[in-house]
């Protein structure tokens, strides 16, 4: 039990796993028994979740936001990681220097202008997801880039190996663990982008416009649902990220302190 | 005395200097590592460089590694005495430099990429596991190495992809006795796997460079008529030690020798100056 309240203590599995449930457990009593009523009852959020997915498309609607976002991603990410690697050559500095700057620009503005560049809404929604996540992951990327120290670079240039070999060997492959990571962290930026873009462009539905709906309708019961289900679905995706690390980069865990 | 003589340079630092940002580091250094033969012995030799902390030992061993241009001056090295280029004198720098997202048998296999081709890189990096007694940590990553295990697969790795010279940067920096004497070992094992395998040890510990050493360099500040001192470490005439010619080379124990105690204290006072 002291374990628990001393600096980088290190409480054993078991431990750890029942502090966990008992936490989550006040926290459900809590959100259950408590007299003054922030949130709709447990009971009234659990209603409200059966009638979401059973009358209003909760589970397709997810699943479209879902596809929307990962491929928004994908994209975002062949994107940064070109703009970062490209960064190896001072040509191409300025650009991902605007680049990282970018993610200070609002997103209504983004949007107003974007509609006036293409023709559907489609292409609007994921343009604006694209263009936004890209900026973000320009700055994360360039930033785990410039960790590179002289001593890394070095070593590889001693082995007989060129510039860009040096740069594929040290920046590329021995960064990637760190890429994916910066992509887990901003995965997150396109949820809370994709409900307002969803709002906006509204013919193909989403879980935004979901929750868009909840919302005007003042059905807190089903705004508490979605975001539950939101928060679900995010750590569901961070668990997969991670698990990817894991599998693939199985080095990148070794050295940090837990 | 043991029989010995002197062949070509393998390495030549010809008036080397370095200045950054208006600061001298580095000032008209110049030495010059020539091939030492010993009748009936097939054993390459060991040189050292002594500097104090701060005098710029880390910016000369990139110089020497061809890693950052001197301001003035080159660096030769080899037989044919070309202009040093990186990759050209095996370096391991301080802190033993893996590649950290590959095993320990694929980091010496990249290296040896560079030489072989695959089917002989392979076998050759096997050699290396072996002779290094690193077999079984083949598998490992970087991360799960012990510090000496982490030195001696640096060193495999150079060795691997370089031409017989290898420079090692503060090699027993931070270490305790019983990891002194492993790497002095290692340090030896290098030199007779080949007979023109040159070790140059850029070091501050006088003691253990000086043992394994048969020419040493002393790094220090040079004063002018007014006693002041002049920028930029240097290397004079006298500070330039032949320990072969002295006796102090090749000698099982010559640490435990009061003439290498006495040249021990003789170096002391001079950096003391």
């Amino acid at each position: 039990m002291k374990e628990l309240f001393s600096p980088n203590a290190r409480p054993r599995r078991v431990v750890f796993t029942t502090m966990v449930a008992a936490q989550l457990m006040l926290l459900i009593l809590l959100w259950a028994f408590y007299p003054m009523q922030m949130l709709p009852s447990l009971g009234a959020v659990l209603r409200a979740l059966s009638e979401l997915t059973t009358s209003q498309g909760l589970i397709p609607e997810l699943w479209a936001s879902m596809t929307t976002a990962l491929q928004s991603l994908a994209v975002a990410t062949g994107l940064a990681l070109l703009i970062s690697y490209l960064t190896a050559l001072p040509f191409f500095r300025p650009i991902a220097y605007a680049a990282s700057k970018m993610r200070y620009l609002t997103l209504t503005g983004l949007t107003f202008f974007m509609a006036i560049l293409l023709s559907s809404g489609h292409e609007v929604k994921l343009t604006v997801l694209i263009f936004a996540t890209t900026v973000y992951l320009v700055t994360g990327m360039t930033s785990v880039i410039l960790t590179t120290t002289q001593e890394e670079m070095d070593h590889a240039r001693t082995l007989g190996m060129s510039e860009w070999r040096s740069f594929w060997e040290v920046v590329v492959l021995g960064k990637l663990d760190d890429m994916l990571e910066v992509v887990r962290q901003n995965f997150a930026i396109i949820w809370t982008m994709i409900t307002l873009v969803e709002t906006l462009y509204q013919s193909e539905g989403g879980i935004g416009l979901l929750l868009y709906k909840q919302n005007r309708y003042l059905h807190l019961d089903g705004v508490v649902a979605i975001q539950l289900v939101i928060l679900a679905t995010g750590a569901l995706q961070d668990y997969l990220f991670g698990l990817l690390r894991r599998v693939f980069f199985p080095y990148s865990e070794l050295t940090t302190a837990r | 005395m043991t029989p010995y003589f002197y062949k070509a340079p393998v390495l030549t630092l010809e008036g080397i200097s370095m200045t950054f940002n208006g600061e001298v580091i580095l000032r008209d250094i110049n030495a010059q590592v020539l091939d030492v033969c010993r009748p009936d012995m097939q054993q390459g030799q060991v040189v050292g460089f002594y500097g104090r902390s701060g005098m710029g030992k880390s910016v000369l061993c990139r110089i020497l590694a061809g890693l950052v241009s001197p301001t003035t001056g080159r660096v030769l090295v080899g037989e044919q005495q070309e202009p040093v280029t990186p990759g050209a004198v095996g370096f391991v720098q301080q802190r033993y430099p893996l590649f950290n997202h590959r095993t320990l048998h694929d980091n010496l296999l990249v290296a040896a990429s560079r030489k072989y081709a695959p089917e002989e890189a392979t076998q050759q990096v096997d050699a290396y596991l072996e002779r290094f007694q690193l077999s079984k940590h083949r598998k490992k990553y970087p991360a799960h190495l012990s510090g000496g295990q982490r030195q001696r697969a640096a060193i495999a790795q150079q060795l691997l992809c370089s031409d017989h010279l290898i420079l090692l940067d503060e090699p027993f920096s931070g270490l305790d006795v019983a990891m002194i004497d492993e790497v002095k070992k290692i340090i030896l094992e290098v030199t007779t796997m080949d007979e023109l395998n040159t070790v140059v040890i850029v070091s501050h510990d006088i003691a253990t460079t000086t043992a394994l050493c048969d020419r040493l360099w002393l790094l220090g500040y040079e004063r002018d008529a007014n006693g002041q001192l002049i920028p930029g470490a240097t290397i004079t005439q006298q500070h330039q030690y032949n320990l072969a010619e002295m006796g102090l080379a090749w000698h099982e124990n010559v640490e435990a020798e009061p003439e290498f105690a006495r040249f021990v204290e003789h170096i002391k006072d001079e950096i003391r100056q």
